[in-house]
Parts: C-alpha cells; sequence; structure tokens
C-alpha cells in the first residue's frame, strides 16, 4: 500500500500545474471561482475550450485516434484535481463527455465524422433531452413521438430539464419510435439540429435566477434517420451506456476540498455568534471539520476506484456511492458557505458572480455595488443550484435502488 | 497510488481469517467471556506458535517479523471479523509499541515474552478526572531513594484482569495537564494477588472483555522500572494511543462488514407480508446506506494506516478523521443492525447482538467521534 504519486505521475501533474499557470487568465479564474453551479458562464467555458483543445486536453478521455489522451487513470484524475484546483472554469459536459462517448461507440462513419471535430472545436454544442414533464425517474416511460416518414422521423412532444438549450445546436434525445413490448424497448437515440422548424424554447427560470434549465417544446420537427445514433428502437442500450459516463470518473473530492478549504478561510475572517469569529464557534468548526473529514475520506474511496480501474478491475457499483456520496457532501458544504455568508448571503447580488445562464429580471445597481465580497454573493446562488445534486443524473433515490440490487444482491 | 497488499500480506490474512473461522467459536468465547476467566489462554497461545500475530508487528531483534501499520490493520480486521475478545490490542498494539520504543533489558525481555503469547500488557491510563485526555495526569510517582513511590487512581483500564504487567503513567513533574513531565513505569501484575500498594477491582465490560479500577498508595517501584526517559513518555504515548486507536478502528471494519452481511441475509430470508423483508425499499436503502458508511469506514482505515509513521501532526488528524468516520459507521450500523433484525437483535441469541456490543464500545474508546471531530477542528486551524 502506498499513498503518494508515483515519480511519473508527479512529473505528469508538474506539466499539468505549469500548463495551468500559464494558460488560465484572471477572467477565467475568475468564471471558475465565481461560477454559480456545475455549469461555469458559458462564454468562459467555450475559451477554457479552445485552450485546452490547442493543447489537445479538451477531450481527454477519447480514444487517442479521436483526439484523446492515452493517459492512465490516475492521469485523467490528476488533471480534474489539478484544474478544479488552479480555478479553471468547467466545461460543458453534453457533449465532450456524454453524448460523444455513445458517437464513438455506436456512431456511423458519417455522424463520427462530423460530431466528432465538430464538439471538440466548440462548433457543435449539444444539449441534452432526456427528462419529459411526465418522465423523470421513470426515464423509460418516456413518449415523446417520432413517426417515420419517409427518410425522416417526425418528432412531436416535449423535453424539460435541458441545460443550455438556448445556447446549444445540437440536442441528443430519447424518443418514442414504437408503443409494443417492455417500456425500455421502442426507444430510439436520435441527434436533433435546434435550428430545426417547429422547436420552440421555454426557458425555466430557477430558484438561483438563472436560466439554465429550460423546456423543449417539439411540433412535427423532421429528423433524418442518418441522425439515429444505434438502431431504432435500440436507443435505451445506448443510454445505458451513456449513464456510467454522465455520473462521472470519479473526482469530486478535489472540488468539495476547494469549497472547504474557501468556507475554512471566510469562517476564520467572519464574525461568530460569540464576540469572536465564527472559526471560534465550536458548533460551526465541528460541522466543518466533519465535512472535510468526509472529504478526506471520499478523497480515498475515489482512490480505491481509481486503482481498481487502474489495475483493470472492475470498481463494482461504485459510480453510484460516490455520486452520492459527492452530492451530498457538496450539499452539506454549500449549506455551510450560506451559514459563512451571515446577513449579507441574504442579499440577491448576481451581478457579481459568474452564472451559467442569463439572468431574470433583475437590474444591476447602476454604480456596481456589493455587499459584502464576492464568495458572499456567490453563496446563496451555489446553495439553491447545489440542491440539484441529488436529483440530477439519476436522482439519490434512484441510486440507492442501484447500490441495493448490484451491491447488495437485494 | 496503490491499495493493494502485498503477497505476504494477502496470505497473512488468508491465513488468519481462515484460521479463526475454522478455529474461533463464537458460542465458546461468549461464554469465557461472560462466566469464565474473560479468555482463551489456549487460543492466545495458538495465535504466537501456530499464527504469529503476537510477533507480527514487532521489531526483529526481539524475536518479532516487523510488520508495519497494513500488517497491524490486516490482523486487527480480521479479529474484529471474528470478534476476538483476546487482548491483542493491549498487549501487542499498546505494549508493544511502548515497550520497543523504550528499549532497555526489562522492555526487551516483557517483549519478548508478549510475542511469544507469554505476557500480557495493560495499559493504566485513564483516571477518574481525566475523561478522554490521557496527558491529564493526577497520579504521582515521587523517587524513593532508587526507586519510586505511586500513588493515584485508574480507572476502566482494559485487560487489567489478564495482565502480566501494568504499564501506568504517572506525573513526575510539571501540572495535571502538561504533556511534559509524564513517565511510564512497568508493573508486574497478577489481578489475583496484586503487589502491597495496588488495590485491583476487576470487572466485565459491556462488550464482554475484562477491565479493571486500580488503586495505588504508595507502591514501591525498583529504578528500572522506569520505561524510556523520565518526564518524557509522552510523545510515545500519543503515538501508541494513536496506533492502538487506528487498531480499534480496523478491527470496527472487521466486525462492521460481517454485521452488515448477516443483516442483508436475515432480510432475503426473513418473510412479512407474504414477501421478503429485504424487497422493501424503505430497507433496500437503510441497507445501502449502511453499505456507504461501511466502504467509508474501510477508506478511513486506509486514511490512518497510511499516516501513521507521518509527522506527528498530519498523523494525528488522519487518525482523528478515521475515529469519527469509524464512531459514526459503527453507531449507524450497529443500530440499524439490530433495528432491522427485529427484536431478535436485541437478544444474545443471533450474533448481531454480541457485535453490536463490541460496535458500541469501539464508539467510544479512545475517544467519540465528536472528540475526535474537534482534535481535527483544532489540527486544521
Amino acid at each position: 500500500m502506498e499513498l503518494a504519486w508515483s515519480a511519473a505521475d508527479a512529473a505528469f501533474r508538474d506539466e499539468v500545474c505549469s500548463f495551468l499557470d500559464e494558460k488560465l487568465t484572471p477572467e477565467l479564474r475568475r468564471a471558475g471561482r465565481l461560477a454559480t453551479s456545475v455549469y461555469s458562464d458559458h462564454e468562459a467555458s467555450m475559451e477554457w475550450q479552445r485552450i485546452l483543445q490547442e493543447r489537445g486536453w479538451a477531450a481527454p478521455a477519447w480514444p487517442v485516434e479521436y483526439g484523446g489522451c492515452d493517459w492512465t487513470p490516475t492521469q485523467h484524475y490528476i488533471f480534474v484535481r489539478e484544474s478544479i484546483l488552479a480555478g479553471a472554469p468547467a466545461l460543458s459536459p453534453m457533449g465532450i463527455k456524454m453524448v460523444a462517448h455513445a458517437i464513438i461507440a455506436y456512431g456511423t462513419p458519417a455522424q463520427k465524422d462530423y460530431f466528432l471535430p465538430g464538439i471538440l472545436n466548440g462548433d457543435v454544442f449539444f444539449c441534452q433531452g432526456y427528462s419529459e414533464p411526465e418522465s423523470g425517474s421513470d426515464l423509460a416511460s418516456l413518449s415523446m413521438a417520432a413517426v417515420g416518414d419517409g427518410d425522416d422521423l417526425v418528432v412531436t412532444g416535449s423535453k424539460i430539464w435541458t441545460t443550455h438549450a438556448t445556447e446549444a445546436n445540437w440536442m441528443f434525445a430519447l424518443v418514442r419510435t414504437s408503443r409494443t413490448g417492455r417500456k425500455q424497448q421502442g426507444i430510439t437515440f436520435l441527434l436533433i439540429d435546434m435550428t430545426s422548424p417547429g422547436i420552440e424554447i421555454r426557458p425555466l427560470v430557477m430558484t438561483s435566477g438563472e436560466e439554465v434549465q429550460n423546456q423543449v417544446f417539439f411540433d412535427e420537427v423532421r429528423v433524418p434517420t442518418t441522425n439515429v445514433l444505434g438502431r431504432i428502437d435500440d436507443g435505451w442500450t445506448v443510454a445505458k451506456y451513456l449513464l456510467v459516463f454522465e455520473r462521472g470518473g470519479a473526482a469530486a473530492a478535489p472540488a468539495l476540498q476547494v469549497m472547504a478549504e474557501r468556507v475554512a478561510d471566510a469562517a476564520a475572517h467572519q464574525p461568530g455568534p460569540a464576540g469572536g469569529t465564527l472559526a471560534d464557534d465550536p458548533s460551526f468548526s465541528s460541522r466543518l471539520a466533519d465535512a472535510r473529514i468526509r472529504t478526506e475520506v471520499l478523497e480515498i474511496l475515489e482512490y480505491r476506484t481509481l486503482a481498481a480501474l487502474s489495475e483493470g478491475r472492475d470498481p463494482g457499483p461504485s459510480s453510484s456511492m460516490l455520486k452520492i456520496l459527492g452530492t451530498e457532501l457538496s450539499q452539506r458544504l454549500t449549506q455551510l458557505t450560506l451559514e459563512a455568508a451571515g446577513p449579507r448571503g441574504r442579499a440577491y447580488q448576481p451581478h457579481v458572480t459568474a452564472p451559467g445562464g442569463p439572468i431574470a429580471d433583475f437590474v444591476a445597481p447602476t454604480d456596481g455595488y456589493l455587499s459584502g465580497d464576492d464568495w458572499q454573493a456567490v453563496a446563496p446562488l451555489r446553495y439553491f443550484n447545489d440542491r440539484a445534486g441529488s436529483i440530477y443524473a439519476g436522482s439519490n433515490e434512484i441510486q440507492r435502488n442501484i447500490l441495493a440490487k448490484a451491491a447488495l444482491g437485494l | 497510488m496503490d491499495f493493494s497488499l502485498s503477497k505476504e500480506q494477502e496470505l497473512l490474512r488468508d491465513s488468519v481469517t481462515k484460521y479463526l473461522e475454522a478455529r474461533y467459536d463464537l458460542a465458546r468465547s461468549r461464554k469465557v467471556a461472560t462466566i469464565g476467566d474473560g479468555w482463551q489462554p489456549e487460543v492466545w497461545r495458538a495465535f504466537a506458535d501456530d499464527l504469529g500475530i503476537l510477533a507480527a508487528t514487532l521489531p526483529e531483534d526481539v524475536g518479532g517479523i516487523g510488520g508495519g501499520p497494513v500488517e497491524l490493520m490486516v490482523i486487527a480486521e480480521a479479529l474484529g471479523h471474528a470478534l476476538v475478545v483476546e487482548p491483542f490490542v493491549d498487549a501487542v498494539v499498546l505494549g508493544g509499541g511502548l515497550l520497543g520504543r523504550a528499549g532497555g533489558g526489562r522492555a526487551r525481555s516483557v517483549l519478548e515474552a508478549i510475542g511469544a503469547g507469554e505476557a500480557v500488557t495493560a495499559l493504566a491510563a485513564a483516571e477518574p478526572t481525566s475523561g478522554p485526555v490521557l496527558h491529564d495526569v493526577a497520579t504521582t510517582a515521587r523517587r524513593d531513594g532508587d526507586g519510586w513511590l505511586l500513588d493515584g487512581s485508574k480507572i476502566v483500564v482494559s485487560s487489567a484482569p489478564l495482565a502480566t504487567h501494568l504499564l501506568v503513567t504517572a506525573r513526575t513533574a510539571g501540572d495535571r495537564l502538561d504533556t511534559d513531565g509524564i513517565s511510564l513505569f512497568l508493573v508486574d501484575f497478577d489481578v489475583h494477588s496484586p503487589p502491597d500498594g495496588v488495590t485491583a477491582h476487576p470487572y466485565r465490560t459491556i462488550d464482554d472483555r475484562r477491565a479493571a479500577d486500580l488503586e495505588f498508595s504508595g507502591l514501591r517501584l525498583p529504578a528500572d522500572a522506569l520505561v524510556g526517559e523520565v518526564d518524557r513518555a509522552w510523545p510515545s504515548l500519543a503515538l501508541a494511543i494513536d496506533t492502538a486507536t487506528t487498531a480499534v478502528a480496523a478491527e470496527g471494519v472487521g466486525a462492521m462488514r460481517k454485521v452488515l452481511a448477516d443483516t442483508v441475509e436475515y432480510c432475503k430470508q426473513r418473510e412479512q407480508f407474504g414477501q421478503p423483508i429485504g424487497h422493501f425499499q424503505v430497507l433496500q436503502h437503510r441497507m445501502v446506506d449502511m453499505f456507504m458508511e461501511l466502504e467509508q469506514a474501510v477508506s478511513a482505515v486506509y486514511l490512518a494506516v497510511l499516516h501513521l509513521d507521518a509527522a506527528d501532526t498530519e498523523r494525528a488528524r488522519a487518525v482523528s478523521a478515521a475515529k469519527a468516520t469509524i464512531g459514526r459507521a459503527a453507531r449507524f450500523i450497529g443500530q440499524n443492525a439490530v433495528q432491522l433484525h427485529g427484536g431478535m437483535g436485541m437478544t444474545e441469541e443471533l450474533a448481531v447482538g454480541h457485535y453490536f456490543k463490541r460496535l458500541t464500545a469501539i464508539e467510544y474508546e479512545y475517544g467519540t467521534a465528536e472528540q475526535h471531530i474537534a482534535r481535527y477542528a483544532e489540527l486544521t486551524r
């Protein structure tokens, strides 16, 4: 047993760090630091993707032949960790981290040739069309209809919780092509051009005031059958394959560490309830220490998964466990941060943050006034947005169902 | 980054596990634990002679094998899984660690005897007024010619009723809470005929082990009873206590693995409302939460084990993170194992009841989760 990085890993980390030092501009770091959710400011995110692409690091998890990196699982982890520690904005997950993997596995040569380079250079920006108003956790019950008509499928229905639908020019969607048999059968995985006639987008204003999520309406939208990924009626196979990527590589701990360090730093400067600082308050410091301990332990748990992957072993159902633990811990930390923000945490000041989308119905003060520090303005927005962690990508209740079956054989 | 065991470590784990599965009978162990002598001396001899685990982590120059924290973890986890009550942590971890670092002829001979299964030590550190703060030492040792005179009270001295030797902390200088001025003394002991100047009140603990309260009034000790340097025992004690905490945490992981497996199995068998109760989602989710607590506990033990040789502060921080996690997991898994077993979980009919008692003790041994969270907070300020 050995906790240290190998010499080769340490050298790789140095290489990543010097790249980040050189390329992360103050504006990009600001977008990373003042992000209000897992989605960074769209422009900053795309700019960072462009810089990474110049270095060949925009899509490291892809196979090398499509522009990925020949990295070990440990190197991937180091890259994620150092990027977060340096304050890099997050890349949009939908294209590079999600649908691209399905295109690589199931796409035709023409689909690969068109979409993969486009995703890499930012010309193609995907949103995800899975959930529907009546199909959330029970995703396979989805009903948005796609009816064959010549060389096209004609799509009618609605998708919801579509992140960045207005920014996107493509959507990967699950549609209903057949209603016979099990509900998992008859689903087709479809790539839809968002500029097609018949698409209407209605932004959903979130509790943070951001317009990041949307409901998208389809009224007889024609999609050529050449945009089917995989086989017609067999989209569930593709979706299941993708879910593994959606739940993510196991690297939540670095972001949580940064959050915890920032709360600790804030607590040392904020007034506490008994005259000293918040860090002097036994209740607050105990809950912060508890969260930091959980983060240290989660890091080891992620390393264990990583070690299993590195040795070519199946890490088992750990992606579900890491999703639950990571999101619940994040919620604990965003809650502590809001508490640390004190009375100023109640001031709604999105103008000094770097939100993931436009802010609805808000007039910024003309003099740019800010009550307190910028992190105090971010804290409530992060708290609101972070409630999504235990809901998205398969709610934590669904993850527990999966674990009951896969880990305990129940 | 490597969490694999070496070939030798795997062999050690497999041999201890198999041996205990075949030879360590829970019913017999419980019987001697409750109405017998509290342990099975022949099992202890077999640990030395057949398994070699008593010498596995002792230095090679006293006949040990020189194993480190990983070997310690592997052994302690296997002992926890089989609910072994014999005094491994008291003798091998605390006694072995303290005597091994002290050096000297007497320490050396007792160390050899520990490895051979002939000596058992018990650390007398906690006092009526110390709470969990083991450097709060009011017991005194005064010079008396060449030797020492010991006065004071020690409470809940684990394994004292089984011990051949006591290791007693006493203040030789400074004020009650000072870490400087604490010295450690080695005392020959037999609970049935304690030396003059020692009164022993032995009892059974809630987890069916043995402990005693001890009173020292003018206990006369020879010069060579002093272990290590006078006034300077604390750094070694702190390391010994952190190591013992880690061992108990690993033992807890072994016990929790067994309890969770039993609980899952029980919920697959037990039928109510016409189906196995394990089909009910609310129980499934409870067991998944137990599973996640266990996996965090495993990771927490790694964290401690891989920092035991680190600098003092780093080591203390990792051990506190581990014990806080273990304490929380032991409570959650223990209480929910009982809940899911229903009334049967409250009895001594099934293994779960016995393991629950041990897990409850583990929550409190070497500091509660709350105390370790507070220490971690202090160390990370």
